[in-house]
């Protein structure tokens, strides 16, 4: 699976980790991360760092969960690397998520 | 399923029948060589059983025929024979035959043999169904992307052609482009572009071309400015395009003088070589066409000016992600030291051949992963 789920009910997250590569064979699977979950959760943490590599489909996908979740609940973007970072900042995904 | 029992002795032919039919099975028994044949082509059996030798013929040159007959059609063939030599089995086998009971048989193996040949027949017939079907799907597929390819190109013919002030590479991943490069100069002489990426590439990325080209050549028409143009693009692609869609893109608007107004979003920075050699940038400061409402999008736009023998060259990320065959990206160092060299070219159109031949010299052997395109422009007032 290069996509995990885990949630922490106290802390009202839930972390989904992927590993590998963020692209558009994952499209189904990473929708499903979020959507499946019984609750909407205040934050939600997108662990990328074990990505290596991340395309505009990717980031199409990112999008795509923004829209799909409450409004108030935050993304938070965490361990991207430098190249993905760049990817990110490039199309201003700071106005959006929360990119640490 | 239908069986043809080909037997010259009326109590296997009794047998036979009695044992396939209580499998389900509808049986035709035949005694000889010409009967076999004419039931063959009248009756269209899925199984046949038959005995080696037989009246009017021999059971080998019956397979041999038969098998002929049937063509693409599998249709097993098994042998019930009082010769259980190994040399007669073996000229079975070699003849056609799928199969080898020696009478007298017991009644059992031979309802386990008619079922696995019977599960093998529907096999086959499930897999020429399907193989129907995707032949089908595939030629459809065809005659649908011909069709869109003709329309897509058009698009592209409508901008303007090469020259030294402009200069278009567009290399494509898949057979459809996700890269748009489109150029016009408008009545008052200065020139309007736009270069954008679509999310992925193949046909989905290049159908949002169609609308962002009307909305393009019609701004031309009625000379719009920039940031009123980004905002109808954005709010067309904002309506029309799912979520997880967008386009990242340049739109840029060069007057006669040589002075540039842009707006930019998602793309990679835009280089301008200097005359000395030095360079500039134009840079992406919007999140990319097609994401924001019309409430939320900003069309503010940047400034640059390009002086005598300045290039100004847009790429997509396809350039800068760009991957030899020990798998490594070109980058914005090594696209940076190419048009230091390259455009260094007082003909634009002689540096473009040439920053295309070293792109594909770069790539080599190995597969190219997204679509490329690399815009040039200069100013024409100046030179």
């Amino acid at each position: 699976m290069s996509i995990s789920i885990t949630v922490n009910e106290t802390k009202d997250i839930a972390t989904i980790t992927i590993v590998g590569s963020f692209d558009f064979s994952l499209f189904n699977e990473f929708r499903a991360a979020y959507s499946d979950l019984e609750r909407c959760y205040k934050t939600y943490v997108v662990d990328m760092s074990m990505v290596e590599y991340l395309d505009s489909a990717a980031l199409g996908m990112l999008l795509s969960m923004r829209n799909g979740i409450e409004e108030e609940s935050n993304i938070q973007l965490t361990g991207a690397n430098a190249f993905i970072k760049n990817i990110l900042m490039i199309s201003r995904f700071d106005k959006r998520f929360d990119i640490q | 399923m239908k069986l043809l029992c080909v037997d010259s002795e009326p109590v296997y032919r009794e047998i036979i029948s009695l044992c396939a039919e209580k499998e389900g099975v509808t049986v035709k028994a035949v005694a000889s060589y010409q009967e076999a044949i004419i039931a063959f082509e009248s009756y269209a059996p899925d199984i046949v059983t038959l005995d080696v030798i037989m009246k009017g013929g021999s059971g080998y040159a019956l397979v041999q025929k038969l098998k002929t007959l049937s063509g693409k059609r599998f249709v097993p063939m098994i042998f019930l024979a009082s010769h259980t030599t190994d040399s007669v089995m073996d000229k079975c086998f070699k003849a056609g035959a799928d199969d080898f009971i020696p009478k007298p048989f017991n009644e059992m193996l031979l309802n386990i043999r008619l079922k696995t040949h019977m599960r093998h027949v529907e096999l086959m017939k499930e897999m020429y169904r399907k193989n129907k079907a995707l032949t089908y799907y595939q030629a459809m597929i065809e005659r649908e992307h011909e069709m869109a390819h003709h329309v897509l190109d058009h698009i592209q013919n409508r901008s303007d052609k090469n020259s030294e002030q402009v200069a278009i590479t567009r290399l494509s991943a898949a057979s459809f482009n996700g890269d748009l490069a489109l150029i016009k100069t408008r009545l008052d002489g200065a020139r309007l572009v736009f270069v954008g990426d679509f999310t992925g590439h193949g046909l989905p990325a290049s159908i949002g071309a169609l609308p962002v080209m009307q909305t393009f050549f019609d701004a031309v028409d009625e000379v719009v400015c920039v940031n009123e143009l980004a905002v109808r693009i954005n709010k067309i692609l904002f309506s029309i395009l799912p979520d997880y869609m967008f386009c990242a893109g340049y739109l840029l608007l060069m007057t006669q003088e040589g002075g540039i107004t842009y707006w930019g979003g998602g793309m990679p920075n835009a280089y301008i070589r200097r005359a000395n050699g030095g360079f500039d940038y134009l840079q992406s400061s919007h999140m990319p066409l097609g994401i924001l409402s019309m409430n939320d999008f900003e069309a503010d736009l940047q400034s640059n000016q390009l002086n005598s023998g300045d290039t100004l060259i847009i790429v997509s990320d396809g350039v800068l992600e760009l991957k030899n065959c020990h798998n490594e990206m070109l980058g914005d160092d090594q696209v940076k030291a190419l048009i230091s060299c390259i455009y260094a070219d007082a003909s634009l159109i002689a540096a473009q051949q040439k920053i295309e031949l070293k792109l594909a010299e770069y790539q080599g052997e190995s597969e190219q992963l997204d679509d490329i395109t690399l815009v040039a422009l200069r100013s024409s007032y100046l030179q």
